[in-house]
Order: structure tokens, then sequence, then C-alpha cells
């Protein structure tokens, strides 16, 4: 595929068929066959796409430096396309009860949850955009937990969208993971003043509110964002999660699903509570080491390698290294970058799949 | 009820000193004292000290736009919990 217009209404018109048809059939196949099928879409995908391809490799190397070679960058960019199309055919399988996902998946740490819901505060999950996050928190849904997810749609904030892209992308993949989850999203638009008290609604109800934490700060967020070790840098990012458990008095828990080697299973790994007490900056650099350790853990599943962009926002990368290359591609499909709304986008969530 | 809110409001959620002191009629949310976490601050603090309890469809930019704006919503509140305690 060339990078011309043709190129591109190509790409795109892949992904959609990719999603709307593709997918939903690999959902009900044998797990290892239709994982399979969905890996060797992911190789396609990259070999097709060089310049994306260096764009990853060249983040991943920034930012994880002499720890890792050249080679192991490029085979981490060729699983991080693997896992991308991998992501949905894990959003189909949730359709109806999602025991088909549930059952590719082994909760450990359950009992950390069952235990911070006992002491009738709530949980939340302090996550990141790192593997199927969306399929994962959906699917505790699926298990039994009324969850709740702070955190926008892309198709609801992504600009230059039609209407019926919009309601495309609603239907073949925000329907899918709503459906398990008990309220709409908590959707942090800027302005929106009554996310933490949502939020903490939420919480009050003994319910599980899920969040991910490695967003790039909205332009609003920017004065509240915090410098914290992360990756080997320092990253820009917004400790509201420790500030709500602080005034709630919830217990905040790290989730990341890991996708294993077969690629069909998976293991979500709960924790057991972080402490979250005492000086905020302090209790916020221990969750945001949760996640930079699973990131550095398996790099491949994290999102935000493709976007050079959102990487330069959370200050992990130059912003010299900022120039959108592919502004003018269209978000979401594989060529998703970061939109003029930006912010805690669900990077590529729908995108590389 | 003004004197109560306006200290915890001083106190607690003004990080700007230029902001101080604080007038009854200031806008809570152009200034930038009150944002999405600072509003959670704040409902909690008013139920506890009131005894009231704020459900998500008071969540309304109105009721907090100003100290003057959240004791007439208070007061709103008052009869409410007098009933409930008569």
């Amino acid at each position: 595929m060339g990078d011309g217009n043709a190129g591109r209404l190509l790409r795109k018109a892949e992904g959609v068929v990719y999603w709307a048809v593709t997918a939903p059939v690999l959902g009900r196949m044998p797990a290892p066959l239709g994982y399979r099928i969905a890996c060797r879409r992911g190789d396609w995908i990259a070999r097709r796409q060089p310049d994306r391809c260096a764009e990853i490799a060249g983040n991943l190397r920034y930012v994880l430096g002499d720890d890792l070679s050249p080679t192991a960058a490029q085979q981490v960019t060729r699983e991080w396309f693997r896992l991308a199309s991998c992501e949905a055919v894990d959003v189909m399988r949730l359709r109806h009860s999602g025991q088909a996902l549930c059952r590719l998946v082994e909760i450990r740490g359950r009992e950390h949850l069952d235990a911070a819901l006992a002491a009738g505060k709530g949980a939340i999950i302090c996550s990141g955009h790192f593997g199927s996050y969306d399929s994962a928190f959906s699917m505790l849904g699926a298990a039994g937990y009324r969850v709740t997810t702070i955190g926008r749609w892309q198709h609801n904030f992504t600009a230059g969208l039609s209407d019926i892209e919009r309601r495309f992308w609603d239907r073949v993949h925000a329907q899918r993971l709503r459906r398990h989850r008990k309220r709409p999203n908590i959707e942090p638009w800027p302005g929106r003043f009554d996310v933490a008290t949502r939020a903490a609604s939420v919480l009050r109800a003994n319910e599980v509110l899920t969040i991910v934490i490695d967003a790039p700060p909205l332009d609003n967020d920017k004065a509240r964002a915090m410098n914290v070790p992360f990756l080997g840098h320092q990253a820009k990012l917004v400790p509201g999660v420790v500030t709500l458990a602080q005034v709630t008095g919830a217990p905040v828990l790290t989730g990341f699903l890991y996708r294993s080697a077969d690629y069909c299973h998976q293991v979500l790994e709960i924790s057991s509570p972080l402490p979250v007490g005492g000086e905020r900056a302090t209790a916020f650099k221990r969750c945001a080491a949760e996640v930079s350790a699973a990131i550095t853990r398996t790099p491949a599943q994290w999102r935000y390698w493709a976007s050079t962009a959102d990487l330069a926002s959370l200050g992990l990368v130059r912003e010299e290294r900022d120039a959108p290359r592919l502004p003018e591609l269209l978000p979401l499909s594989e060529d998703s970058v970061r939109s003029d709304r930006a912010p805690d986008r669900p990077a590529d969530r729908l995108a590389p799949g | 009820m003004e004197t109560v809110i306006k200290d915890y409001i001083s106190s607690e959620l003004v990080r700007d000193p230029a902001l101080l002191p604080l007038a009854d009629e200031t806008s809570l949310l152009e200034s930038g004292i009150l944002d999405s976490l600072s509003l959670l601050q704040l409902v909690v603090f008013l139920e506890g000290r009131f005894g009231i309890t704020v459900g998500d469809a008071d969540l309304l930019p109105e009721h907090f736009a100003s100290v003057n704006t959240i004791c007439a919503y208070l007061r709103t509140r008052q009869p409410e919990k007098q009933a409930a305690h008569g």
C-alpha cells in the first residue's frame, strides 16, 4: 500500500472490513485458529507500513534505549502489530455473556479485588493503555463485577470523523465493551467538572472503577500534571487516581492483562492495594511505577509506541520528534495518530486492530 | 455558612494566592479554583459539614459557580434535611 490517497483509503477500508467482518468471524472460530489468523493479519499490516514500523521501532529505541537492541526493537514492533490485531478478536469474543473471552483469561489476584470490595468503599483498578485493557475491564464485568470506566471513547473525540463513522465504531467496538459495564463511561472532556464526583458515586456504590493513568495530560490538566519516573524518563502524568482514592478512601489496585505466547490465552494480574496515603506525589509515583514495570516487562503491549506526538506530550521523547508525520492519515485505522482533541485517547484502541 | 465555605475553599482549594481573599461572587470555575477533583473535595466537605448528600443530578455548574451559589444551593437542601429530622 502506498502513501498516497489511494493507499490511505485502502488502509482505512481494510481496517473497517477487519473490524466489521473479519474479526467477528475470527472471534467465532476456535481460539487458536482465530488468533493465529489475527497474527498473520498483523504481520501483513506491518509489512505494508514500513514507515510506521520505523516510527514504532525508533520510539522504542529512543525511550527504552540500550535496554532494547535494534533487532529486539524490530521484534517488538512486529509483535505490536500482532497484538493490535488480536485485540479486535478479544472484543468480538465479548459477545453475549462474554464467556468466549472469559474462558481464555485467567484472573490472578481476584481475592485482592474481592477483599477490597468487602471493605465497602469500592475499588479502583489502575492500569495503562496496555494490551487489551478495555476488553479486560469489560471482562471483569462479564465475570460478575460491577465495573465503570473513566475514559473517552476514541470515536467520540477524534476530530474529522463523520457521524456515520462515529456510529460505525460505536457499534463494532464500543457497544460490545459497554454491554458488560455497569454505567456509561465517565468521559473526562475538557470543561466537564463532574468527572471525579461521578467516579466517587461509583465507589460509594461499592463498585469497581477502572482508570488508565498513562495518558498525555489535556491542556487544561497540564497544571495538575506531575513529573514522575516512567520508563527510565520523567513523564508528565495526572495524579487524579490518588486524589480520588484519598478523598473517597477507596483502595487502588493495579490490573494488567498479559497475553501468552500462544496469543489466545491471557492472564489478568490484579495486585494487592497500593499504599496511597500520605503525600500525593509519592503515592502517585508508586502507581506510575507499576504501569512502567508492566510496559517494561512486555513493551509490545503498550499502545503509545505508535504515536510520537503522544510520547512527546508525555515528555518521553523530544519535541522535535513530535513532528506529526502522519497527521493527514485517517483516524481509527492503523494510521491513527493523536487527534486535535487528543488527551486520554484510548490510543489506537480501535486502530491497529 | 458563607464563612465556613469560604474558609474551606480558601485554605484547601485555592492554589493561587493571588485569588485571595476570596469574594462571595468570585467565579470558582472560571478562576480555575474548582476543577473536577477539587469539586469532589468540596462536595465531600459540604456533605460532611452540612449533613446532606449531593446527588449526581445536583452536580450542576450553576450550583457551584461561586460561594454565593453554593450557599443558595445548600439553603434549598436544608428544608429537606430538617424534614428528614423532623
